[in-house]
């Protein structure tokens, strides 16, 4: 997955799940600040993206240090990578 | 103490007509059927009945996201009901002193589309990870009143009474006696239900549902009539405005009616079929408590759901109380049966034919069934003055509820 298509899900999501306009998406934006998430996206947002990266992430530590849209496409590529090299 | 006076000051309605209380009148006006058969109910082996009355959901994405998000269909439709509701009654609830104003809502339970989707996700490899943190909400018993007590900013009592079909007159006449006594100064009231074959299923395998007419679906369900088969399910929200008559009076509001009496009654002898000894004592003790006698009563809003022991047992109450000196009409062979939602929505629709001094007649009651005759059938749309009506409601657990409201006097 490269990642632009990272950007792409991800982006699609918050304009899917949480109705945000895709101008508003910009990988410095704060998600809870500027995009006005809360707590309970917060659960929404781990479930959608383990569901459209096929990734496990809802007991991981690391997610709790996500600030900006920035934080999660790295967020997500490190995950990706991690998992490419245990199956390899 | 004195017990203070209740009025309705503002009506809301999401029904299978659509969206508002005009929309339910005009079909009741133009003697529609709401009533489709259901696609893709086949899939489910064992369902009987294969037709239902739902509501074509629109305009929710006006409720905004974070609002919506902790809401199922029957969540949605409350709070369009609710929205309507205030806007006829003409108030902004910014300078309500929030801790007086509250809501009690009723339903059967949560959203069944939720709590089926909830299951079918966590289910088949017994996963809780993929649950959104919502699905709860929306579920819970008391959805509807807790979703709208978050989408008004209310601080007053939320309450949720639960009484299957019998709910949302429970609300409403729980609603009666927090303000009668003083506690809540105004009270959005009603119900909420959302169709579902799991839903139709809970009567169908009982043998309560209408079963005859999958193919031709606008001539069920047949309230009093002699080939009734059972009732046919369908979803929306009626919310109503209760307020305490000084303060409707004082803001110089539009009254619809008075609350006059209320009574609720448990038939302790069955848990699905209908007494007519338990309705009987619940229609008295409302007209006890309103202070009047059966001679007062201008028209009957039935339960009718069109089953074959109920409309009987209803009809024989009726009968036992007024003969057939009262119109009797119920409103289900037009939109099928709202559940815990029908009391508020059919409490609506009479206090609008008060208005109006017109009564609706029963849908697809051609032919009174012999065991529901000797009452005053309104099978023709009849022109009367209406000054008090009495609205029955009645559920499964062997519940019976009445609510009694007139025109105010001075």
């Amino acid at each position: 997955m490269t990642d632009q298509e990272i950007i792409d899900t991800t982006n699609k999501v918050f304009e899917e799940d949480f109705e945000i306009e895709r101008e508003r998406l910009t990988p410095q934006a704060h998600i809870f600040t500027d995009l006005g998430l809360d707590s309970l996206d917060i659960v929404d947002l781990i479930v959608a993206l383990q569901n459209r990266f096929g990734v496990k992430i809802r007991n991981e530590e690391r997610v709790k240090d996500i600030r900006t849209l920035q934080d999660i496409y790295h967020f997500i590529a490190a995950v990706k990578s991690e998992e490419g090299k245990k199956s390899s | 103490m004195s017990l203070k006076r209740v009025v309705i000051t503002g009506l809301g309605v999401v029904s299978p007509f659509g969206n508002g209380l005009p929309a339910l009148m005009k079909g009741f006006e133009e003697s529609r059927s709401a009533v489709r058969r259901m696609d893709g109910w086949e899939a489910y082996s064992g369902l009987q009945s294969l037709v239902g009355a739902p509501v074509e959901m629109e305009g929710e994405k006006r409720i905004p996201r974070q609002k919506r998000r902790s809401m199922g269909r029957m969540s949605i439709f409350a709070a369009q009901a609710a929205d309507e509701a205030i806007a006829d009654a003409g108030i902004t609830l910014a300078g309500e002193d929030r801790g007086r104003v509250g809501c009690v809502i009723g339903s059967t339970m949560g959203s069944a589309k939720s709590i089926n989707d909830a299951f079918e996700i966590m289910l088949p490899a017994r996963d809780l990870s993929r649950l959104n943190s919502t699905m709860f909400f929306q579920c819970m018993s008391h959805t509807a009143a807790a979703n709208i007590a978050q989408y008004l900013g209310l601080s007053g009592v939320v309450m949720a009474p639960a009484a299957a079909c019998a709910s949302a007159l429970h609300a409403i006449g729980a609603g009666y006696d927090l303000i009668r006594l003083g506690r809540q100064d105004m009270l959005f009231c009603g119900g909420a239900e959302e169709l579902h074959p799991t839903v139709t299923g809970s009567f169908d395998i009982l043998f309560a549902t209408s079963t005859r007419y999958n193919d031709a679906p606008h001539k069920t369900p047949r309230p009093f009539d002699r080939d009734r088969d059972g009732l046919v399910c369908a979803e929306g929200s009626g919310i109503v405005v209760l307020e305490e008559y000084e303060r409707a009076v004082k803001r110089n509001a539009k009254i619809y009616a008075e609350i006059k009496g209320y009574s609720t009654t448990a038939n302790g002898f069955h848990v699905s079929q209908s007494n007519r000894d338990s309705m009987l004592a619940c229609m008295r003790q409302a007209m006890r408590d309103a202070g009047i006698g059966s001679g007062e009563i201008d028209y009957i809003n039935a339960h009718a759901t069109a089953t074959v022991q109920g409309d009987q047992e209803e009809a024989e109450a009726i009968r036992e109380i007024f003969g057939s000196s009262v119109p009797v009409s119920s409103l289900k062979g037009y939109i099928g049966h709202t559940l815990g939602a029908s009391g508020a929505i059919e409490l609506a629709a009479s206090l609008k034919m008060m208005k109006e001094g017109v009564i609706y007649p029963t849908r697809n009651l051609e032919s009174i069934a012999p065991d529901c005759a000797g009452i005053d059938h309104v099978t023709e749309p009849r022109r009367k003055q209406i000054k008090t009506v009495l609205k029955n409601g009645f559920a499964f657990g062997g519940i019976n509820a009445a609510l009694v409201c007139g025109k105010t006097e001075a």
